[in-house]
């Protein structure tokens, strides 16, 4: 089939789409599929957005492609007859941001009005699809409350699970997971303050820029609890090598962003590795991939229920290693998979 | 520097202007910069479609660059305050091939319309632009004619121009390159029946349609040319084109009236062989000038077998000629220093 | 809000007054500033104003600081030539006091930039091929076919009338935000302490007053042949009409008073003084105020009489043909009869003099007031900038196409039009614009 992969882009901003549209291209192109990548940029800047959603309804692509996948907002609004979304989130400032501190449109007249104007391009757009996905139940629900339109939740995959390895249950807990205050590895430290067993932790990952601030408390906050013994920070580009080491010989994952839309890649790569993953209930979408008990532990994000948790992945090596495999059968029970999500893409 | 380099695409479509804006990109990589290629989906068909794409690009934002380097029409309509055109060419439809077979857009009250606005946009966006490059003398004067620009011509390199070489002036004249009719590969094969010398003729490339290839090898049948013509009907790899030029006598590049030189002139020059072009090749008179650095005769059979034997006949005519072609190469400052110091300056 | 409030303010500039009254109830609910271009003879008001020296003096930096932009526009060249310009560099919500302003334009065009060639350009863009031929077409009644009010509103980010009537005839030509607001009118808090005595009417008499410059539109000879008609009880009328007249025009209704034997009953009194006006009003029985055919948006004439409390007998046209059918008396612009037969009855029974009057007045203090006017264009000026984010693609898509030479009518306005619409309107915005 001929496909073309449409999606937003910031220019020079690694988002969390960037990926996700990354390895959706190289996995069509490997199910034999002619792939065109249109990767259009898109400022937020609230003054320039309604041009820029005119302009992506004058640019024409439906003379060419047998389908066309949609993914960052607001590329959807392309027209073609065979379009199909895979959404992976609002443009947030308009819809869930909106009455926050976080949002970025102004509080005015003009604001409101810019506001609409967003909603319904995305209310029209949507509904123009042959089928619409999205990436996690969270945005799913989203799509329903904002754009009162259904879903299917089509979870994006790793690019290749089976580079990871499982190893032994060792003796540490791995944190990987970009070094930005909202993953929380603080969070980790404060708990294995509460630890009863000798666990370890190594916290694994890039500042996210300008964040070195961010690693130099969670340096201090190990100092504080002298926990230098057992805590290790790894803040760099790790090589895919020395992650998948990394991973292989852990207990198990600890991954507990706050409130996030998706599982996260690291759950992902906890299973891969046979690993189970520790998290919280206030995660956001990790709660949708680990079950409490089954491929994982789901405790509120309290410390030293946390280290509770912590401790009995220690203790109890047999249960790690029994979760961490159920894990991986419930990935494959979710259709986690590029085959699946290629086959369901373009159906 | 951050850039965003912007080119029109129809998908599915790799032309020569993808393949230099692909190049552009990863080379500006190369040098330490940073960037992003655009491409913008145009679409011309029916004519109304012309305006909504230029509206289209007017309304287009590029946050995060530094500076903007476009190659075509309408892409060089998107709003940047520091904008550099390397034009390919304009909308020729509207400009030289307006009037003529090939002008494209109706006859009609709307096609003049449009027609117009295209002329009135280029003349008013144009202007704000910091700097205009082109790939060619002709895209440059035609510029200037239609619509009273100045620009510089700056030549599109060759990707890796290290890998040519010259190992020995042989007996066949190598012809690589797309097969369309526009390239004229028919007329060379033909002129084969008419040389008295032994020089043979080497055709690489894929054929667009295959009629055209068709047409190649019924000729070579019918004229009995087996022995003089290889017709090799595929893409071939940049190793096995080094090793074809490296042992060729001359390069033969005969295309329709084409506003640049194209690659294959470098790369004939480059491997110190001479090009033989024809009178009304276009913009390949540039750099290919008769008896200097190749040989340029009518498009006739005759004629042009006529230039492959005296070459054969007279190998050193041949290397005198391509030694010159190498010199001007390298005169001409056709690299990618150059480019990417002239469009990140 | 910031809202910025160009608007005259010249001592006899009844917008001037007005803005006065509306700037002073807006103040307790957005920030207003006042600009005016006037020299001298400026009405005080407790609102901070700033006089410039002219259009361009008002610089992008200052109009940018404030988040809306009024202006005041009457048919009177002299007052609103600079609120012109400047609404033409820096596009605001435009007042429209006056239905017709076709003087202003002509003035505008013949007089300060002596151009007829401009003139007959507005005309033409304005009316197309109906527009006359003959000149000085604003000296005949013919005027209000062309009142060019079209001109304002082009590039305004929102219309304001003051009569249902001229708000329709806005909507036809105007595709932005358009409201109508009854207009805001005080009456002054000092009342004049001149009597009726002392105006020379006496206390059996009843005194019949019409107000304003007399113009033909305003049919006096009409009220003198329906004075004639009372019969005897023409006799006990006064009929005082305040307001200047040519000499020609006042020569002709004195000698149709004659040919009536009215003579001693009408009284041309001319231009008078505030107070003079005042007392005139205040002392009426009765007052009569026909318009036809309707020049302004809404008349502050007869609001005034109405809050004086007075019976008030209109043409049913226009502004006046929307005021409530028991607080004034209406009869049909071309009728004589009717409007005989309505005089009689005010003039003969009292009683419903008074009762129409208080009528009057109760709904002119409430519709009328500043308070309301301040309100409801605040509702109107968050319409009009919720409208801004649409409105500003609209144009600016407006300014490429004018730049790729894309003619007006040209089938590719029409689609992005309709792609503006369907994608970016929502279906509850659509009612609204």
């Amino acid at each position: 089939m001929r496909v073309i992969v449409a999606t937003s882009v910031a220019p020079f901003v690694d988002g969390g789409s960037t990926q996700i549209v990354a390895w959706l291209h190289r996995q069509l192109q490997a199910s034999g599929h002619d792939v065109e990548l249109f990767q259009l940029p898109f400022s937020e800047s609230y003054n320039e957005i309604l041009d820029q959603l005119l302009a992506l309804r004058l640019l024409d692509l439906t003379q060419h492609g047998d389908r066309l996948i949609a993914v960052r907002t607001p590329s959807h609004l392309l027209k073609h007859p065979k379009k199909v979304t895979w959404f992976i989130h609002h443009y947030r400032s308009a819809y869930d941001l909106w009455g926050t501190k976080y949002q970025t449109l102004p509080n005015t007249p003009e604001g409101l009005a810019c506001r609409q104007a967003i909603i319904n391009s995305d209310n029209i757009a949507l509904r123009e699809c042959t089928r619409l996905f999205c990436n996690s139940t969270v945005v799913k629900d989203r799509l329903q409350r904002f754009n009162q339109i259904a879903a299917e939740v089509l979870y994006p995959p790793l690019l290749d699970p089976a580079r990871f390895r499982s190893g032994p249950y060792g003796e540490y807990l791995l944190y990987f997971s970009r070094l930005t205050h909202h993953k929380r590895q603080w969070l980790a430290i404060e708990a294995l303050r509460y630890t009863r067993t000798p666990v370890r932790l190594i916290i694994a990952g890039c500042p996210d820029p300008g964040l070195e601030p961010y690693v130099f408390d969670l340096h201090r906050l190990v100092e504080k609890y002298g926990l230098e013994q057992r805590v290790s920070i790894l803040s760099r580009w790790i090589s895919e090598d020395d992650k998948i080491e990394l991973f292989a010989n852990c207990a198990a994952v600890l991954y507990f962003p706050f409130d996030e839309d998706s599982y996260g890649y690291p759950s992902l790569e906890a299973h891969a590795a046979r690993k189970a993953v520790l998290t919280t209930i206030d995660a956001g979408g990790t709660n949708e991939l680990i079950v409490n008990g089954n491929n994982g532990l789901i405790t509120p994000a309290d410390p030293e229920l946390i280290a509770e948790g912590m401790d009995a992945l220690y203790n109890d090596r047999s249960m790690a290693q029994r979760m961490g495999e159920s894990g991986e059968q419930r990935v494959r029970d979710l259709g986690i998979n590029w085959d699946n999500v290629v086959a369901r893409l373009l159906a | 520097m951050k850039l965003a380099v912007l080119n029109n695409a129809v998908p599915f479509v790799q032309g020569g202007a993808e393949h230099l804006a692909d190049a552009l990109s990863a080379k500006l990589c190369e040098y330490g910069h940073q960037a992003l290629l655009v491409r913008i989906p145009f679409r011309w068909e029916p004519p109304s479609k012309i305006l909504e794409h230029m509206l289209a690009c007017r309304l287009m934002r590029i946050p995060g660059v530094d500076r903007v380097i476009a190659f075509k029409f309408p892409a060089f309509y998107v709003p940047h305050e520091d904008k550099v055109l390397w034009l390919l060419h304009q909308f020729r439809q509207a400009y030289d091939l307006w009037g003529t077979a090939l002008q494209g857009l109706p006859d009609s009250l709307e096609g003049r319309e449009i027609r117009d606005c295209i002329l009135t946009a280029d003349n008013s966006y144009l202007t704000e632009v910091n700097n205009i490059f082109t790939n060619s003398e002709i895209t440059s004067g035609r510029l200037k004619t239609f619509n009273g620009l100045k620009s510089e011509v700056l030549h599109p390199p060759l990707l890796n121009p290290e890998q040519f070489s010259c190992s020995e002036y042989g007996n066949y004249i190598f012809a690589p390159g797309r097969i369309n009719e526009a390239k004229r590969q028919q007329l060379l094969v033909e002129s084969m029946e008419f040389c008295r010398s032994p020089v043979k003729l080497i055709v690489a490339g894929k054929a667009e349609r295959k009629e055209d290839a068709e047409a190649i090898r019924a000729i070579i049948h019918k004229r009995g040319l087996q022995d003089r013509v290889e017709f090799i009907e595929r893409f071939i790899t940049e190793n096995e084109k080094v090793e074809w030029f490296s042992r060729a006598l001359a390069c033969a590049y005969i295309p329709y009236d084409e506003d640049s030189y194209g690659y294959v002139t470098l790369e004939s020059f480059l491997s110190r062989k001479p090009v033989i072009t024809c009178v009304d090749s276009g913009g390949i008179h540039e750099l290919v000038k008769d008896r200097a650095t190749g040989r340029v005769v009518a498009s006739d059979a005759k004629d042009l077998a006529g230039a492959m034997d005296a070459l054969y006949q007279n190998k050193a005519g041949a290397r005198r000629m391509g030694e010159a072609g190498y010199d001007l190469a390298q005169t001409l400052d056709i690299s990618w220093d150059r480019v990417i110091r002239v469009l990140t300056s | 809000m910031k809202i910025a409030w160009f608007t005259p303010m010249s001592q006899t500039s009844a917008i001037a007054r007005f803005s006065v009254a509306v700037a002073a109830s807006l103040t307790k609910l957005a920030d207003v500033e006042i600009g005016y271009f006037d020299a001298d003879h400026v009405r005080e008001t407790g609102v901070p104003a700033r006089r410039f020296q002219s259009s361009k003096s008002v610089t992008p930096e200052v109009l940018r600081s404030f988040d809306a932009v009024i202006y005041n526009f009457g048919n009177y060249l002299p007052f609103h030539r600079e609120i012109y310009l400047l609404s033409r560099q820096w596009p605001g919500v435009c007042i429209l006091h006056d239905f017709v302003m076709h003087h202003f334009f002509a003035g505008y065009h013949l007089e300060h930039l002596r151009n007829p060639t401009s003139y007959d350009l507005l005309m033409e863009t304005t009316y197309g091929r109906e527009a006359p031929v003959a000149a000085r077409v604003w000296e005949t009644d013919e005027v209000v076919r062309f009142p060019l009010f079209e001109e304002v509103t082009r590039g305004a980010l929102g219309i304001i009338t003051h009569s249902e009537f001229f708000k329709q005839r806005v909507e036809a030509c105007f595709s932005g935000p358009v409201a109508r607001i009854p207009l805001a009118y005080d009456v002054g808090t000092t009342q004049s302490e001149i009597s009726r005595t002392q105006l020379g009417v006496q206390a059996e008499e009843i005194l019949i007053v019409t107000v304003g410059h007399v113009n033909p539109n305003k049919h006096i000879e009409s009220v003198i042949d329906a004075i004639s008609r009372l019969g005897p009880a023409s006799q006990r009328v006064v009929y005082a009409i305040v307001g200047s007249a040519s000499p020609d025009y006042e020569r002709a209704l004195k000698a149709a008073a004659r040919a009536k034997g009215l003579t001693d009953i009408v009284r041309f009194l001319g231009q008078v003084s505030d107070d003079l006006l005042s007392a005139y009003l205040s002392a009426a029985d009765i007052c009569i105020n026909l318009r036809f055919p309707a020049m302004e948006g809404a008349s502050a004439s007869v609001i005034e009489e109405m809050l004086f409390g007075k019976p008030v007998i209109v043409t049913n046209t226009g502004f006046f043909g929307e005021l409530p059918d028991e607080c004034v008396v209406k009869v049909r612009p071309d009728g004589d009869a009717e409007l005989a037969s309505a005089l009689k009855q005010l003039v003969l029974d009292d009683s419903v003099r008074k009762r129409i009057g208080a009528l009057a007045k109760l709904f002119a203090e409430n519709e009328f007031h500043a308070d309301q006017y301040a309100t409801k264009l605040m509702a109107f000026l968050w319409n009009v900038r919720s409208s801004t984010p649409l409105l500003g693609l609209a144009d600016r898509v407006g300014v490429e196409l004018a730049r790729i030479g894309v003619v007006r009518d040209a089938k590719l306005v029409d689609s992005l039009a309709l792609e503006i619409e369907s994608t970016l309107v929502s279906p509850a915005t659509k009612t609204q614009l």
